[in-house]
């Protein structure tokens, strides 16, 4: 099956994009204002309130060095959580009409990437304006790294969503879940500042590699590549891999769950 | 012989309990190892079907007997739980109205939608969505959400999309009650040359007027399980019989009478006149006079219709004793005698039938019909097939 050219997926993806905004006033105007206004509210309060500083980021300063980070981080985190739900939220359409129902999560994860990316771009481009240092060479290669970020995301919702068909708890389980992911992911800190047990046993969380990959990328210009480059990618198709395969296993008996 | 468009080998049912989060979590357990539930419900026990390309078939049975979860099953919504479907054909499923709508998105978009799970693709859709929109027929209502739809504008809008779709194998739950008289036969027409194209048609109803002028073969499922296969109109016969008996038990009426319990059927029906080759010969403006004999197996007197039709079918008149208040007179324990005269009709020189039908006594199930050809003699130049009485003033 090939998913980009298959119609089902981009009717759900147009779907997914328009229900968060046709009632809206100004539509999707919100695409790229709502990132912008979240950027100077975290500037605010990181800046003016709470002064923080990180070794790490000392040279671009910490609200590029959190932005960076953030919006991957929500695109990965909001996509989880929504489409852990698509599952069970289209039990009528999967009751009635027989398709491919993994297209359900997958269109849903691909939804809140597209849109993320919108307001990742224009994030960029403000910290660009305000005087940041953008690599934009790096932006470039940072494609590949969200495109990656993406797959596992699919992955990780293909199991989700279909485990929660049977097990409900998951609705519940994945929130306070998925802010404890957060505070694991080097996002508001860098791993330098933690204790030295503590960073090696947040060295294997995947989202760490992300985050500090992208950071090096777009604000450092260092495209130095590692084996955990190498280690990653692998990581990302095995899950989507065994993702897929959870969610067929399953998908044949959902509408006697649903 | 034409090929098999669907093969359905002996396809078993179960549907697991899960409503307490244990079962679920217990249901769940047995799938992950590998076991298929068999300890919840039964909806469906061994059923075998087959139907080839070109065939029309209906699926019959009470509420509850499985109709709706074998055509889950055949349109691959559900996997069976033992035995194997086989569907070979472009297959449009109509399992209910506006299935797959999302009410807050105007009908344009559900169009669309639906075409793609309908498997057309963009291009089809631009090509045909003059045709959807001319048979939906709702106007601007076209861009307006769904949820301010009357469901008659869903099923319109959900059919369309399928007529257009172009399918081998059109599949179809309850769905055309619900659109007005006219859409309905809409609907029908569009059915029936689908069906003169060389396509295939199954359809689970409730109509047995509909299953019978639509499909050749019928199922009826009575509790999960085949109880007979074959000629609809063996098939409809005997569930409608059935359903007899069924009523007159449970009203602790039924008597062991002849052959076809409980089934009011007619014993005779005759027009007064000479008749030729079968048909009865009257001139323009004679009267006609019929006589209808009907055969009450619990003995309560039933209802009486009679009607003329013309030659293609089209109804002229019809009337039954329960509108005009009459009784029947009672020329037995079971036997009824229904007499009737039209004067001076006034219908024009053509072939006509009169039919009698033998109603239950609510006069709400029409349980036997029967016809005579009428042909009225004479010479006339005036249109139509009636006379009205008029005066040119």
């Amino acid at each position: 099956m090939n998913l980009l050219s298959n119609s089902i997926f981009w009717q759900l993806v147009s779907r997914s994009i328009r229900t968060d905004y046709l009632e809206n006033l100004t539509g999707f105007a919100w695409l790229i204002l709502q990132p912008l206004l979240l950027l100077a509210v975290y500037a605010f309060v990181f800046t003016t309130i709470f002064k923080a500083r990180i070794p790490d980021a000392d040279l671009v300063g910490f609200v590029p060095y959190l932005a960076i980070a953030f919006w991957p981080w929500t695109a990965f985190s909001e996509a989880v959580l929504k489409g852990s739900n698509t599952v069970v939220a289209n039990a009528a359409l999967i009751g009635k009409v027989a398709f491919p129902s993994e297209l359900l999560p997958l269109s849903m994860v691909a939804a809140t990437f597209l849109m993320h990316l919108v307001g990742y771009g224009a994030v960029l481009i403000v910290l660009q304006i305000t005087g940041i240092d953008i690599h934009w060479s790096g932006v470039l290669m940072a494609i590949p790294v969200l495109g990656l970020l993406c797959l596992f995301a699919c992955g990780f919702t293909l199991f989700t969503s279909a485990l929660q068909v049977f097990v409900r708890d998951v609705a519940q389980i994945l929130p306070p879940l998925m802010t404890f992911w957060f505070f694991t992911t080097p996002i508001l800190y860098s791993l330098s500042i933690l204790p030295q047990g503590m960073a090696a046993w947040l060295k294997w969380n995947p989202m760490s590699w992300f985050v500090n990959r992208l950071r090096s990328l777009i604000l450092f210009g260092d495209y130095q590549p590692s084996w955990t480059d190498l280690v990653l990618p692998l990581l990302c198709i095995a899950v989507f891999w065994l993702g897929l395969r959870f969610f067929r296993r399953f998908s044949g008996h959902f509408e006697d769950f649903l | 012989m034409s090929r098999p468009l669907i093969t359905v080998e002996g396809v078993s049912k179960f549907y697991p309990r899960v409503h307490k989060p244990w079962e679920r979590m217990r249901a769940f357990a047995a799938l992950a190892a590998g076991r298929e539930p068999q300890d919840g419900a039964e909806v469906l026990h061994d059923v075998s079907l087959e139907v080839r390309a070109g065939e029309s078939f209906g699926i019959i049975g009470e509420n509850g007997a499985g109709k709706s979860t074998l055509l889950k099953v055949l349109t691959g919504v559900i996997s069976p739980s033992r035995g194997s479907v086989q569907v070979d054909a472009r297959v449009a499923a109509l399992l209910e109205l506006g299935a797959g709508f999302q009410p807050e998105f105007s009908g344009m978009d559900n169009v669309r939608m639906k075409a793609a799970l309908l498997g057309m693709s963009p291009r089809q859709l631009d090509q045909r969505l003059d045709f959807i929109l001319e048979f939906a027929d709702i106007g601007e209502y076209i861009h307006e959400p769904v949820k301010h739809y009357s469901s008659g504008m869903v099923v319109r809008l959900g059919f369309a999309v399928v007529a257009a779709s172009d399918p081998e194998l059109l599949i179809t739950d309850e769905v055309l009650a619900v659109g007005d008289e006219s859409f309905q036969k809409k609907c029908i027409n569009w059915i029936e040359s689908f069906l003169n194209n060389g396509n295939t048609l199954l359809m689970v109803s409730h109509s047995m007027y509909l299953v019978q002028k639509l499909c050749h073969r019928a199922l009826w499922l009575q509790d999960g399980r085949v109880q007979q296969e074959g000629d609809v109109f063996d098939v409809t016969q005997s569930y409608l019989a059935w359903h007899e008996s069924k009523n007159a038990q449970e009203k602790g009426l039924r008597e062991s009478t002849q052959g076809t319990a409980g089934l009011y059927s007619i014993e005779s029906f005759e027009l007064a006149g000479e008749s030729s080759e079968g048909d009865v010969q009257l001139q323009v403006g004679d009267d006609i006079q019929a006589e209808l004999i009907l055969h009450a197996p619990d003995g309560r007197p039933p209802v009486g219709l009679i009607g003329i039709v013309r030659a293609d079918g089209t109804p002229v008149y019809g009337v039954a004793t329960d509108f005009d208040g009459v009784k029947p007179e009672k020329l037995g324990e079971h036997r009824y005698r229904f007499r009737i005269c039209f004067r001076s009709p006034g219908l024009l020189p053509g072939s006509y039938s009169m039919r009698g039908h033998a109603m239950d006594p609510e006069g709400l199930r029409l349980c036997d019909t029967a016809e005579c050809r009428v042909r009225i003699l004479g010479e006339s130049r005036e249109l139509g097939f009636v006379r009205l009485p008029h005066d040119w003033l």
